[in-house]
């Protein structure tokens, strides 16, 4: 090659320069071959690095709305005003050039300095170490932001803080992300700062989404409420340099449907400078924003059932449950719990005193599906029907005996032990037992039929099991089992059982699905609490995913003939002056078209040492007579007993059903019956 | 091999060697606007504001100045070189004086200014000093035996190097060791001495690479700046802490030896993430968003630019213009008429080598960062107006070469 002749000169001085020449370049060019070619991909990854951040972006969490679309859980924007110190960098340089130190000097130069016009005093910057420097140019950013800061909390003539140490953190550490200043600024404040923002550099409103519940206290236990969450969801990008603020639901719906609302967060990434400053910025993958979900409770029921809850005739506040199903479909209509709480309180925060309170309540306890409680006398239509379905006579008259002690009352005697019978002593059959709530009579029936008949009754009904909401606010309740049957189980027991006391506890949900089964000829329904769910927008390929209605756990078996004996024997318990729910049904202006179907329960809790501490009431129905559509289950903690707490309560939801039948009618849609 | 009849065929210019002097031009030009024009503010600027257009007005003033010194035999030019020695040594000495020579805002007073340029003295000393070393050593290789002689030649590297040094600019002053040494070995110096001198040399070297790196603060060390010991230290990765220090001054030392590291680091990034291909022309990253310091990308780092916007490729052409350019300066050396033009060619080549080989070197961290300009590729008029003179000596020796 040409340029290599010199490589074979005989002139050994020019052949080692060009030797050592070549061999230089040789170096060089290796080297680059080793920076360039063989660990390229590393110094990529560091440039990348170093130059971009990424930022974690939430979606828009779906909606949740009732029957008819009426939204009970939305997204509201929360305005904040931000600093965008990117904007204030000239600013900074200033304030910086303006603290920094001078002097005056005289002027100590060379004699000469004068010949050439130079001034023997000038000012001139002093010298400074590292250190003083940098702490200069914090204290320069610093006053940069406070002025900010206390500009707009002037404009917004409200105290604001911001303190070097929190300054220097955020400076430090998300440079490329704006300062946050104040946060949710309510809309007098967003039109102050509209206003006068124009004369704060850097200042900037900002939108974020906050959770809100527009009905505040309504179904809030059902709707459940979120939690700050950024954590990322699997199969998501773990390494962010950033997470904007998302939530995640924490119980209830929110809950359960956490994946269907949240959505996908997308990730954005910043592109910085060298000094850490924003420069521009991408959307790697966008959000996918979360699907709105419809639900099966219907509004106007949810209001009337909680006003009519929060009515009942004991102490407030109210503590107990009600629940509205359609007995077709298995949709729950309402479901109320009391003692409520506002769930905005939670996404929003709140003061220890308020939450402390909601703790002492146990608000946040969904009473409907999360307690267990023993149903007393609402389970002796289970032992009735089991009792009917083995060869029971509902004609047959069973003599209760009158009480040694209290002859005006009736009693029982298992082995030793005495059960009091509300009912007087006399002539029962079926029907009168079922509306006096006879003790001795289902007593004496269940043990004449077994104990075994009774659990495989219940069991039927899927007793003792969970429904599986997955609200995290589910028990699953006690009931016998074969096993449970065959230790430890005496006639006492059954007894207990019989009166629905002792090895037994169910949720007021329970007992609905229960209620339906016996109106709708024998059918235990899943209940549904979710009716659909549909993208937040529809597009042309978008369509909602429905939920099947009346899906069917089990089929009770029993004879056509066995539930309309126990069905008109619930009903003469609201219409039948002897009834327990007669007195709240008295005049019921709509016997036409909604017989009530009912039976009353009390529940004596006894503590340990066998004391009565409390009594659960319960009411157990539905209705129409003729043509069930709604099983409505009441229960207060601590009433008075069931007949007179929540029979009343019942009534009330009852006269809502019919309220909102009639306004259907006017509206021409359908709510319930299908 | 040269025929006289052919002679007459043979060009007169090294032509060769001025297509990779094109081609070095046009690549500065192209990269300085790449690195300068980054943002609003720098495009905005009148034209003759732009670092890529003054570059070129350099390089015209530059071509203009090496075709006149190509029109003087360069044995008539040798006859003022010892008045050009002593002038150039008078500039560095005047640069040394506070409100003659400027500092430009950096810690080093290098430059005086003429107003309408900041002159750099070192650069123009380089070339006396190529022509003042030549001109002494083109006498009789008898002559040279002499240790007078030999420590004359040495008197003449050291004076501007302890000049230049004082500056300081490290850099500059040690590339004119490799190139006094070169051209007293070219002159047919006896071995003896040179044996001496690199032994001599190796000894100090050593001692001071010791004294800076190990020494503990107290002893007696070295007086240099603080940078260029900090310089020292990151290239060879030696903690700045001393061995006694707190924790708190060892990591303090620790973020001072990073920020010092920074711009190595950077440079590295830029050079390495370059990969084989580039990024583009303009789309280089490193300088858009500043991690290389805006004062040294279009500079002394301007080649992290070019490598990092051309990869590899960019990379292995700018060192093949190079090595187009040296080889021919050694052919050149071959050819000449006599001694003293074999000597400046030697002296412009290992000057113009040493320059290419620490400031490449720098970049992928072989050689510790020194402040030195990448000849023809960094912006700055003397650097420019000097490795351009040294090109039109080259060619001066070629044009007036053996039998022609």
């Amino acid at each position: 090659m040409l340029i290599f002749d010199q490589l074979k000169k005989n002139d050994p001085h020019l052949r080692l320069l060009a030797a050592i020449i070549f061999v230089g370049l040789t170096i060089l060019l290796v080297g680059l071959w080793w920076v360039q070619v063989v660990s390229a991909r590393e110094y990529q990854a560091h440039l990348e690095t170093q130059s971009f951040q990424t930022i974690r972006v939430p979606a828009v969490r779906g909606k949740i709305l009732d029957r008819n679309g009426i939204v009970l859980a939305e997204n509201r924007p929360v305005y904040n005003v931000n600093l965008y110190l990117e904007e204030l960098r000239q600013q900074f340089q200033k304030e910086y050039a303006r603290l920094r130190p001078k002097k005056i000097v005289t002027n100590s130069g060379p004699f000469w300095e004068k010949w050439f016009g130079g001034g023997s005093v000038k000012t001139d910057y002093v010298k400074m170490t590292h250190e003083q420097v940098d702490d200069l140019e914090w204290q320069a950013r610093y006053n940069v932001a406070y002025g900010a800061m206390a500009e707009i909390s002037r404009e917004l003539q409200k105290p604001l803080s911001l303190s070097f140490a929190a300054f220097k953190r955020h400076y430090t550490a998300r440079l490329f992300m704006p300062l946050p200043l104040v946060e949710n600024i309510d809309a007098r404040d967003i039109a102050r700062f509209e206003e006068q923002s124009l004369n704060v550099p850097g200042a900037n409103l900002d939108i974020q989404s906050m959770r809100y519940y527009p009905y505040q206290t309504t179904a809030a236990h059902l709707l459940g409420y979120l939690h700050k969450d950024n954590r990322s969801d699997e199969g998501e990008d773990a390494s962010f340099d950033y997470r904007l603020p998302d939530y995640r639901g924490a119980i209830g719906l929110e809950y359960a449907y956490d994946t269907e609302l949240h959505g996908r967060a997308g990730e954005k990434s910043v592109l910085v400078n060298s000094l850490g400053y924003r420069q521009s910025e991408t959307v790697w993958s966008p959000v996918q924003p979360g699907t709105n979900i419809f639900l099966t409770i219907d509004l106007h029921i949810q209001q009337g059932v909680e006003r009519a809850l929060k009515s009942a005739a004991v102490p407030q506040p109210v503590r107990g449950a009600a629940v509205v199903m359609d007995v077709n479909t298995g949709d729950i209509l309402a479901m109320a719990s009391s003692p409520t709480f506002d769930p905005n309180d939670f996404v929003q925060g709140m003061t220890r005193a308020e939450y402390q309170k909601i703790q002492s309540l146990t608000a946040e306890k969904n009473r409907a599906t999360q307690e267990n409680y023993q149903p007393g006398s609402i389970f002796k239509p289970i032992v009735g029907l089991a009792c009917l379905e083995n060869g029971m006579d509902p004609k047959a008259l069973y003599k209760v005996q009158p009480d040694p002690e209290e002859p005006w009352h009736g009693a029982i005697f298992v082995g030793r032990r005495k059960i009091k019978d509300t009912a007087p002593p006399g002539l029962y059959d079926f029907k009168k037992a079922l509306i006096h709530s006879s003790n001795s009579y289902f007593i004496s029936n269940g043990l004449s039929a077994g104990v075994e008949k009774i659990v495989e009754m219940g069991r039927r009904f899927h007793l003792g099991e969970p429904i599986g909401l997955g609200t995290l606010q589910e028990t699953a309740g006690t009931f016998p089992d074969a096993e449970r049957l065959s230790k430890n189980w005496f006639n006492g027991n059954t007894a207990n059982l019989c009166i629905g006391q002792g090895y037994i506890d169910v949720t007021p949900l329970q007992m609905t699905v229960v209620a339906a089964a016996i109106a709708n000829g024998g059918k235990v329904l899943w209940p549904r609490l979710v009716d659909r769910m549909e993208p937040q927008e529809m597009g042309p390929n978008d369509h909602a995913i429905v939920f099947p209605k009346g899906r069917v756990r089990d089929h009770l078996g029993v004879k056509r003939s066995s539930l309309a004996i126990l069905e008109n024997a619930m009903l003469a318990d609201t219409e039948d002056p002897e009834g327990t729910a007669y007195a709240a049904f008295r005049n019921w202006p709509h016997q036409k078209t909604m017989h009530v179907c009912a039976k009353t329960g009390t529940a004596e809790i006894m503590d340990t040492r066998n004391r009565l501490t409390g009594r659960t009431t319960w009411l157990l129905s539905f209705a129409p007579f003729e043509h069930p559509r709604y099983a409505v289950v009441v229960m207060i903690e601590d009433g008075g007993s069931g007949g007179g707490t929540c029979a009343p309560v019942a009534r009330k939801i009852y006269e809502t059903l019919v309220e909102r039948e009639q306004m259907n009618v006017g509206q021409g849609n359908t709510v319930a019956a299908n | 091999m040269f025929d006289p009849i052919l002679n007459e065929r043979q060009p007169r210019i090294d032509r060769l060697q001025l297509v990779a002097l094109a081609g070095l031009m046009f690549l500065g030009a192209a990269f300085i606007y790449s690195a300068t024009m980054v943002n609003e503010t720098a495009q905005s600027a009148a034209l003759y504001n732009q670092m890529w257009f003054r570059q070129i007005v350099w390089y015209g003033i530059g071509l203009a100045a090496a075709v006149t010194v190509c029109f003087l035999d360069y044995r008539s030019i040798a006859r003022w070189s010892m008045v050009i020695y002593w002038l150039s040594i008078l500039s560095l000495v005047a640069v040394l004086i506070p409100h003659i020579g400027s500092t430009n805002g950096s810690g080093a007073r290098r430059w005086i200014d003429l107003g309408f340029f900041n002159l750099q003295p070192s650069e123009t000393a380089k070339l006396a000093f190529i022509f003042a070393l030549a001109h002494f050593l083109s006498r009789p290789v008898e002559e040279l035996w002499l240790v007078r002689n030999f420590w004359k030649a040495i008197g003449l590297v050291v004076l501007p190097f302890l000049l230049i040094m004082k500056e300081p600019d490290l850099g500059s002053a040690l590339v004119l060791l490799p190139t006094g040494f070169m051209m007293l070995f070219c002159a047919g110096t006896p071995k003896k001495y040179l044996f001496r001198l690199v032994g001599g040399l190796g000894i100090l070297t050593v001692f001071f690479l010791v004294n800076v790196l190990f020494t503990p603060p107290g002893w007696w060390q070295i007086r240099l700046e603080n940078y260029q010991r900090q310089r020292l230290l990151v290239y060879f990765g030696v903690d700045f802490a001393p061995k006694n220090a707190t924790a708190e001054e060892k990591k303090a030392a620790r973020d001072e030896q990073n920020r010092k590291s920074y711009q190595v680091r950077q440079a590295m990034i830029s050079v390495g993430s370059g990969g084989f291909w580039g990024k583009g022309w303009h789309k280089g990253s490193q300088t858009a968003l500043k991690f290389l310091p805006a004062g040294a990308a279009h500079n002394d780092f301007i080649f992290s630019v070019i490598a990092e916007e051309e990869g590899f490729v960019g990379s292995i052409i700018v060192l093949t213009l190079y090595a187009v350019i040296l080889f021919s300066g050694i052919r050149i050396a071959g050819q000449a008429r006599d001694r003293l033009g074999k000597l400046l060619s030697v002296g412009v080549v290992t000057l113009l080598f040493s320059h290419v080989f620490v400031n490449i070197g720098m970049n992928i961290r072989i050689v510790p960062v020194t402040g030195i300009p990448l000849p023809l590729l960094s912006y700055g008029g003397s650097s420019v107006l000097g490795s351009l003179i040294a090109l039109g000596v080259l060619q001066n020796v070629y044009i007036y070469r053996k039998g022609y």
